[in-house]
């Protein structure tokens, strides 16, 4: 019974694993393209017609990504992405594959790749990273598995096994024979399709090995220091959210694992960066990123990802300390945090707490978690150091440039939230001077409104 | 499992299936009547459907978008039924010619409400303590001022093939049916409070079926105050 319902469930995420696959999107050419040196591409595979029907699949989900406004559009951006994703890219040429490089709005860390060539790589990657060799060994990975066919191999590989799972669970329900005969069929068709099930899983984990020590050789043949792809795997263990919970169905192999592995394929002999190099690098990143870093942080505030918010906004303001608008965003994060700490404690990033914290993000609207931690001593205590940090930093950001509208947008707010309702009238008063026509204009003019109780 | 257990068990889930169609849950705003809506801007709908086969999922993205337009159309006339005026939204069948700006701030909504859904379906009956809103940050849509309310359509559907559909009645235990589940919540244009939520469940047919989608949809609104 318990093993049926372990099965039924397996069943069940099965499922999802494949409306959700990392898909590979469809051009609608068979000529190959133009590529690739680095990555190296599956000779033997042969297209059949599901992988053509997935393929079309994917195609529609690349053009409705940019439809629903998921993707980020920035010409200097997406053409820098481009030049580093065809530095790691080989001179080969892979029938249906039309690289594409986009940047997703989501400031989640992941990146993917579909089959059709596009890669996509979420704003919250990208404003973690350092620097440019990190961002290529992540396109190298990613890449990888399109090279390799990865999503149709497994999307087959699935396909197979489903049947099969859908052929025991059948036999399993009617089983007409007793006795240890018929116990013996019953137990075969319960654990086998969980053995299906987890087979799956494990040919996942073995195309992420596949494409993490396939990306370091592309990354190398490009030019970029191997240990970089060590060195964004290390920063994905930041866990900033204390989000990284160990799942048993996990497709990626654990972090440290992956780490290891990596490192240990690394020759000691290959090029590092001195420590100035690394400087510059960083430097050079951060400058093409600002912007995005930007857009990532309102992402982070929208979605509740305090903590992310202030460690990229912190990083911005490290990077140029005389930025009104970087000075902007740190002061946001802050007063987003609210009742949250800076920073998760160890106590807090145990497996254990960050379970219990995820079911209560399950549970709680950010409002009543709000509520929850302002009746402790240490939310009310943070509550007020977040408050005073941001009002400091607008406050800040105005001396930087006296015109930042928004600044005086959030310095309201601020002052709203404290119960200083003049001062919030005042700071939304400037801002509508400032920014008379500003898409929330009409939000703060209610606002001042409600103060005001006219 | 023995036959009769099963057998109870599936009857049970036809009672849940059969409840769910009929649930409705009003603000206490809209059962006291301090908020009537005469006016509405409904948003892009977002109904996900997939084919079921006895290989597995798969995708039907150009089906889903189709079946988004068909839920769209269905619950405008349910709500123009209920003498609402659809306001003409901005973002009407010209999302792909947006620019970015409001492309992203349409996303930014849209995102917020996903958030808020997985809370709205398991604790729907909070919509009635008031316990959901999206802030007033809705009002950044722009959207016409004479709107008192935004609807938000999300749905999924599940579609079997021959060869599903064969596996599942030889195993109707598995509990294992096409279906169709849709979302509607209806959110003050200018608070952001979530003000009704109804979530009505169907048979999968009724995607390829508009008059049944139309019957569905009408009496899923069915505790709706007219507008006067």
């Amino acid at each position: 019974m318990l093993v049926k319902k372990r099965y039924q469930a397996c069943l069940l995420a099965l499922s999802i694993l494949l409306t959700c696959l990392p898909v590979s999107g469809f051009t609608p050419r068979a000529i190959p393209s133009p590529i690739q040196a680095g990555v190296q591409a599956n000779e033997t595979f042969k297209f059949g017609k599901v992988d053509l029907d997935l393929l079309e699949q994917v195609n529609l989900l690349d053009k409705r990504f940019d439809k629903e406004g998921l993707v980020y559009h920035d010409a200097d951006l997406d053409a820098y992405l481009d030049r580093v994703g065809k530095t790691v890219m080989a001179e080969k040429q892979l029938e249906n594959v039309d690289w594409r490089f986009h940047v997703l709005r989501d400031p989640t860390l992941n990146a993917f790749a579909l089959p059709n060539g596009s890669i996509y790589v979420n704003t919250g990657l990208l404003a973690l990273l350092d620097d440019e060799g990190q961002l290529a060994g992540v396109l190298a990975h990613e890449m990888t598995h399109v090279a390799r066919r990865h999503t149709y191999l497994q999307n087959r590989s699935i396909r197979k096994k489903v049947l099969a799972i859908n052929i025991l669970n059948t036999i399993g329900a009617w089983n007409p024979i007793s006795g240890a005969a018929g116990a013996a069929i019953d137990l075969i068709a319960n654990v086998s399709p969980f053995i299906l099930a987890l087979s799956i899983f494990g040919y996942s984990r073995d195309m992420e090995k596949e494409a993490d020590l396939e990306g370091v050789k592309s990354l190398t043949a490009a030019g970029y220091a191997p240990e970089e792809m060590v060195n964004s795997l290390k920063l994905l263990q930041k866990d900033i959210e204390g989000e990284q919970l160990n799942s048993f169905y996990s497709d990626h192999p654990k972090l440290q694992d992956r780490v290891n592995y990596v490192g240990n394929s690394i020759s000691s002999t290959a090029s590092k960066m001195s420590a100035e190099q690394l400087r510059d690098a960083r430097a050079e990143y951060l400058t093409q990123m600002e912007k995005i870093d930007r857009h990532d942080i309102e992402l982070a505030i929208n979605n509740g990802r305090f903590r992310t918010a202030v460690f990229v906004s912190q990083k911005l303001v490290d990077f140029h300390p005389d930025s009104s608008e970087n000075t902007y965003y740190l002061a946001e994060a802050y007063r987003g945090l609210g009742p949250r700490a800076a920073e998760l404690t160890s106590k807090e990033l145990t497996g254990g707490a960050k379970k219990k914290a995820a079911k209560n993000r399950r549970k709680r609207t950010l409002e009543e978690e709000e509520a929850e931690l302002m009746k402790t001593p240490a939310g009310q205590q943070a509550w007020k150091t977040n408050q005073e940090k941001a009002e400091q930093l607008y406050l800040r950001a105005l001396d930087l440039s006296r015109f930042n509208s928004v600044a005086h947008r959030g310095l309201g707010m601020l002052y709203e939230k404290v119960g200083k309702k003049d001062e919030a009238a005042m700071e939304y008063g400037k801002y509508l001077e400032l920014a008379p026509n500003a898409m929330d204009s009409e939000r703060f003019r209610r606002r001042i409104v409600a103060i005001k109780g006219i | 499992m023995k036959i009769f257990p099963r057998l109870a068990l599936l009857f049970l889930a036809g009672m849940l299936v059969c409840q769910q169609a009929k649930a409705q849950y009003l603000h206490p705003k809209i059962t006291q009547k301090t908020v009537t809506v005469h006016s509405a801007v409904i948003l892009p709908a977002k109904v996900e459907i997939t084919k079921e086969s006895a290989k597995g999922s798969e995708m039907m993205v150009a089906e889903s978008e189709q079946a988004s337009n068909t839920v769209f159309d269905a619950v405008g006339q349910a709500l123009e039924q209920k003498k609402i005026n659809i306001v003409k939204s901005p973002f009407d069948n010209q999302v792909g010619m947006m620019d970015d700006n409001r492309k992203y701030t349409l996303a930014n909504i849209q995102g917020s409400y996903d958030a808020l859904l997985p809370k709205l379906l398991s604790k729907s009956k909070d919509v009635k303590k008031a316990r959901f809103s999206l802030g007033d940050e809705v009002m950044l849509l722009n959207i016409d001022k004479s709107a008192d309310v935004l609807i938000f359509i999300r749905g999924q559907g599940r579609v079997f093939t021959k060869g599903k559909t064969a596996f599942s009645l030889l195993n109707p235990f598995s509990l294992d049916f096409p279906f169709a589940l849709f979302t509607i919540g209806i959110v003050d244009a200018r608070s952001g409070e979530v003000l009704a939520f109804t979530k009505p469940v169907a048979a999968s047919k009724v995607l390829k079926d508009p008059k049944s989608l139309q019957k569905l949809i009408t009496k899923s609104l069915k505790k709706l105050p007219a507008s006067s």
